[in-house]
């Protein structure tokens, strides 16, 4: 039963790519359908607790279950497509759009598939599945050169990943002789490493963390739905969820936790301040997505699955609409330059979504993102103290600012466009976000607090009000610099993630095509001559022998024959019939016996 | 059955050369029946495995006598290994008979020669006699010589004469191999495999055994072909018209890797287990060497044959891991076996793909520079759509053929030699980066003038590729049917004695 809410989504996608209207409003229609029913069915699941089973043969066995931390992501993935689904189907363009409304539908599917997962091949299944989506998503507006490169770089970064998940889908085999996660719990010392290190590598990967943070600028190619949902609930999410599942198992492994919070945190510091120096309205977002699942990952490390989980819920309901309003603004300005929007006159409505989501992005209580932000600063101290929970915080103060840029210069009270105002459709998706954002503020409530905490079989940490306060101080600080230093310019490298990319296209990239253009060159000249001069020797060697041997080979037979024959005509010649002739040739022919006689003694 | 599977194309070839004056679409017409009939008689005695009970190894078999006084018979037979491949090249015959190409000269003849070349082809993987199989992998040879040479375009005939030499080469190897191996151990003289399978008249690493398996894997390494005797491919398939390239990569190679499994593995299982390693080393270069190469080509072609080595290292791979009897488990080698076979089915259906693809190319443009194309999605949906799911599978997308052999392989090879495994899962990277290049100068950005009356794919087309590869679907997500099959199979070559 468990395999519907993916497949569901699956045949939906392929039905609606078969529709025959191109027209938005069936589209829309057809896609909200197919989530709604996958929602349905993932609420059932999570609450009847079905499981599900495929026999591939041999140890290849699929299974799905669902465990109290991947029942609320199950469910937040169809909630979070339909909404932008809703969006994209009257936002993005008609050209194609059929062709995006299956694939995001698909994308959700897949999403489904990795969420259920109780072992690595279904776990590779929909890991890999999500990224295919996503590179066709990506390259959506196929026609631009650009894009589909984009779009090539983003699936080979993210695969370089998968690689990790292979791994440790190999090691659990090596020592278990089966592929299921319960598996894992039997395991110890350096398979489990391998494990946990092939997982951690294809989380980050995954999840956009550094080194891998930059495919998330690549992916910003594709539609502005395309980014709300990968950034929200697909794709992206899968490595901090990820992480998150399987916790359990691999929190004995010593340097797990250690280095899953280094990897986040260098990636929230970072990412903060890229997205701050960013005026490229998604970009600005992409860098702080990346930054969100840094803290996730913090969160995971340092021993709180549940909040990390509560933190991809809170930033899949602040982080879509922020994309959604900036498609919205993109449309009005006819680009994302930060510089050249302050729509908020034009667009009221989206702009105060985007306020709220912004606060929410922030951390600014009492919205939820940032009662989840303070639980992670409760986990770090909780973890390792104080200056790891301060990092936190600092990274925490760089969202808030970021945030009040992306707020400022989006939504900004400047002069009036002209503009058309969005279609009701847009309005509604965005408005749906801006509920759950708002609804997920009752996590301040103690009794929420302990119910959700019941609910995910979860432990959060000790809160301290030194840290809230400290937190709250860095948030308001963030929020002030973010709105009175809109203008404040960093260098361009410092944006592009700190010229990341630039490093691994010429330290990776360009060595790797160099090596199998030189690799081809070796081929063809090196190892095929060798072949061509095998075959060439053996020319010379046949015209060798055609022209000597064989003339010498004929001289044997041609030779002797020539000789016999000679010998004849010239012994006919002695046939004089002249008996003086006779004599002298036997008196020869004696001398001669006898000086051979003599001779050979 | 078995027999007729053989020699009914081979008496069909041998008519169609006889009856003069038939025309392109009545031989077309005739292949195509006559091509499927072994595919009906295998799918007949696939049915036979899944009836449940206590079977033996090799069923459907048969013999007549040859020539008793070697040991020599006509010996058919299959296990669940050999039919699953059997079944595949039949498929994968009539998809290329059917596959439409515009012939310049004598298309009876071509169609006579594709018939022999099905009918040699299944002796192959069918027979159970050492000497008949060499005979039909040698016949192998004659069959693609004529149809690269005659119908291929370029500089065909100096492609399909490196071809013949080189993998006649091989096939002398294993020609004397074959007999150091029958001339060994005790007993009568014998070239039946089930004989020697059960006599395994080799063991150890003495010289004896080591110059037989060299013999072996030298020649089945030019066939498959591995690294670094492997040049012969990409100018028999760049030059060849695109149905026989299928053919070549999904038929052809084939046989290298069964002979490895049929022969080495498991009538000398302690002398392949002595050498497993070099052997495993040689196919993670080949999966390297296969990857990076074929990232460098500009050709389509020539870039779909260097992934050949590249995925029949990946098999090499498999063999070799459950070759390895000291150091891997039984449930390891079985899986590394299972993977190799599965691959060597999933290369069949979706290299065979992709070459029908490169064919259709040639077809419109008699181009296959990569760099004159792009944009072709707009003009092409049905060609863009199919070619993308060929890609991927190639790249070892999970829910396509290719992960489930892939996965398998790497796994079985891991317990083996976790280094080797992760090493050669950089090919896997490397190849989704040639494949998504590729993909994008062909079909994405912008459509050139000259191309703006690109023809999209035809019905006949559409329909072969969407079998071919919905095949491949099917066997990615729900490949209990095949895997239940080639088990039968492996379990006792890579069982313990």
């Amino acid at each position: 039963m468990l395999w519907l809410p993916v497949l569901v989504p699956i045949i939906g996608a392929a039905a609606i790519f078969a529709w025959p209207s191109e027209r938005r409003i069936g589209l829309g229609a057809a896609g909200v359908a197919v989530l709604a029913a996958t929602l349905a069915l993932s609420v059932l699941a999570a609450t009847q607790g079905w499981n599900a089973a495929l026999e591939w043969g041999g140890p290849l066995r699929l299974i799905a279950m669902l465990t109290p931390l991947s029942s609320i992501v199950a469910i937040l993935v169809p909630g979070v497509a339909l909404a932008v689904v809703l969006y994209a189907a009257a936002h993005e363009a008609e050209r194609g759009l059929r062709r995006l409304v299956a694939l995001m539908v698909a994308f959700a599917g897949a999403m489904e598939l990795l969420v259920v997962a109780g072992d690595f091949v279904t776990l590779l299944l929909g890991w890999e599945l999500v990224g295919a989506c996503s590179w066709a998503l990506i390259g959506h507006r196929w026609r631009d050169a650009d894009v589909p490169a984009s779009a090539n770089d983003a699936f080979v970064v993210t695969r370089f990943g998968d690689l990790g998940l292979f791994l440790a889908g190999m090691a659990c085999f090596a020592a278990t002789g089966g592929f299921a996660f319960s598996s894992l719990a039997v395991m110890h010392g350096p398979a489990l490493g391998v494990v946990a290190a092939g997982l951690l590598l294809s989380a980050a990967a995954k999840s956009g963390q550094v080194p891998f943070a930059p495919w998330l600028f690549r992916a910003m190619a594709g539609p502005t739905s395309v980014s709300a949902l990968l950034h929200a609930a697909t794709m992206v999410a899968a490595g901090a969820f990820l992480l998150a599942r399987l916790w359990e198992p691999l929190h004995e492994v010593a340097w797990f936790g250690p280095a899953t919070m280094a990897i986040g945190l260098a990636t929230a510091l970072a990412g903060g301040i890229v997205g701050f120096a960013q005026f490229h309205a998604k970009k600005l977002l992409a860098a702080s997505t990346s930054a969100h699942f840094g803290l996730m990952f913090v969160a995971v490390g340092a021993g709180f699955p549940g909040v990390a989980v509560l933190h991809l819920v809170a930033h899949a309901a602040f982080k879509a609409p922020l994309f959604l309003s900036a498609g919205v603004a993109e449309h009005a300005v006819g680009s994302y330059d930060l510089r050249r929007m302050r729509v908020g006159r034009a667009v009221p409505w989206t702009a105060a979504v985007a306020l709220i989501a912004g606060l929410a992005l922030a951390g600014l209580p009492p919205l939820g993102g940032g009662w989840t932000k303070d639980a992670i600063v409760s986990a770090a101290e909780a973890r390792q103290g104080l200056p790891l929970a301060l990092a936190v915080i600092l990274a925490g103060g760089l969202s808030a600012a970021y945030a009040a840029r992306f707020v400022t210069l989006g939504f900004g009270l400047g002069e009036k466009h002209q503009l058309t105002s969005p279609r009701a459709a847009e309005r509604v998706g965005l408005g749906l976000f801006a509920v759950a954002t708002l609804a997920l503020s009752l996590l301040w409530l103690p009794g929420v607090e302990a119910a959700t905490a019941r609910l995910l079989a979860a432990d959060f940490p000790e809160r301290s009000g030194t840290g809230l306060l400290l937190s709250l101080a860095f948030v308001v600080t963030g929020l002030v610099v973010g709105v009175r230093g809109v203008r404040i310019e960093f260098p361009g490298w410092i944006a592009e993630w700190f010229g990341l990319p630039l490093l691994i296209d010429r330290l990776v990239v360009r060595p790797a095509v160099r090596f199998a253009e030189s690799l081809a060159g070796v081929d063809d000249r090196l190892i095929d001559w060798g072949v061509a001069w095998t075959s060439r020797l053996a020319g010379v060697i046949a015209r060798l022998g055609d022209n000597v041997g064989e003339r010498l080979a004929d001289l044997l037979p041609h030779g002797s024959a020539r000789a016999v024959s000679m010998t004849g005509l010239k012994s006919m010649k002695l046939q004089t019939g002249l008996s003086h002739h006779y004599y002298l040739l036997i008196a020869g022919g004696g001398a001669g016996m006898l000086l051979l006689l003599f001779l050979w003694r | 059955m078995l027999t007729i599977a053989i020699l009914l194309p081979l008496a069909a070839a041998l008519a169609l050369f006889m009856i003069p004056s038939l025309g392109a679409r009545a031989s077309r017409g005739i292949a195509i029946g006559v091509a499927a009939v072994p595919l009906i008689l295998l799918a007949v005695v696939a049915a036979r495995f899944f009836g449940g009970g206590a079977q033996p190894a090799f069923v459907a078999t048969a013999e007549w006598p040859w020539i008793p006084a070697l040991g020599i018979a006509w010996r058919v037979g299959v296990d669940g290994v050999a039919i699953a491949i059997a079944l595949m090249s039949a498929l994968l015959f009539v998809a290329a008979i059917a596959w439409p190409i515009r012939l310049d000269r004598e298309p009876r003849h071509y169609y006579a020669w594709m018939l022999f070349l099905l009918g040699v082809s299944l002796g192959v993987f069918l027979v159970l006699d050492l000497i008949l199989f060499y005979v039909f992998f040698d016949l192998s040879l004659v069959g693609m010589y004529f149809l690269i040479g005659r119908w291929g375009h370029g500089e065909a005939q100096a492609a399909a004469t490196k071809f013949f030499i080189y993998t006649l080469l091989g096939s002398l190897a294993i020609l004397l191999a074959i007999i150091g191996l029958a001339l060994s151990g005790g007993g009568p003289l014998s070239f039946d495999m089930r004989t020697l399978i059960a006599r395994q008249p080799l063991g150890g690493v003495d010289p004896r055994s080591s110059l037989i398996l060299f013999g072996f894997v030298f020649g089945f390494a030019i066939k498959t072909p591995l690294f670094p005797v492997h040049t012969w491919l990409p100018p028999a398939h760049v030059n060849a018209p695109g149905p026989v390239s299928a053919i070549l990569a999904g038929v052809l190679l084939k046989m290298g890797t069964y002979g490895l499994v049929r022969i080495p593995l498991s009538m000398m299982r302690e002398t392949v287990a002595a050498y497993a390693l070099p052997l495993a080393i040689l196919a993670l270069i080949s999966i390297l060497w296969g990857a990076f190469v074929a990232l460098a080509q500009r050709d389509l072609k020539r870039r779909i044959a260097y992934t050949s080595v590249n995925h029949m290292g990946y098999t090499v791979l498999g063999i070799a891991a459950a070759g390895a009897l000291a150091s891997g488990d039984a449930a390891a080698r079985r899986i590394a076996l299972d993977g190799a076979v599965v691959e060597m089915v999933a290369h069949g259906l979706i290299t065979g793909s992709l070459f029908l693809i490169a064919g259709a190319f040639w077809q419109r443009t008699r181009d296959y520079d990569l760099d004159h194309y792009g944009g072709l999605a707009g003009v092409a949906p049905r060609m863009t759509a199919l070619t993308i799911v060929a890609a991927f599978a190639s790249l070892g997308l999970p829910a396509l053929a290719g992960f489930v052999a892939e996965f398998q392989i790497f796994a079985g090879t891991f317990a083996t030699w976790p280094w080797i495994a992760a090493i050669g899962l950089l090919g896997v990277l490397i190849t989704a980066a040639l494949f998504l290049n590729m993909l994008r100068r062909l079909f994405f950005g912008d459509l050139s003038k000259e191309r703006q009356d690109f023809a999209d794919l035809g019905r006949t087309e559409t329909a072969i590729l969407s079998v071919l590869l919905g095949l491949v679907l099917a066997i990615g997500v729900y490949p209990r049917p095949l895997l239940a099959l080639i088990g039968l199979g492996s379990t006792p070559i890579v069982a313990e004695r």
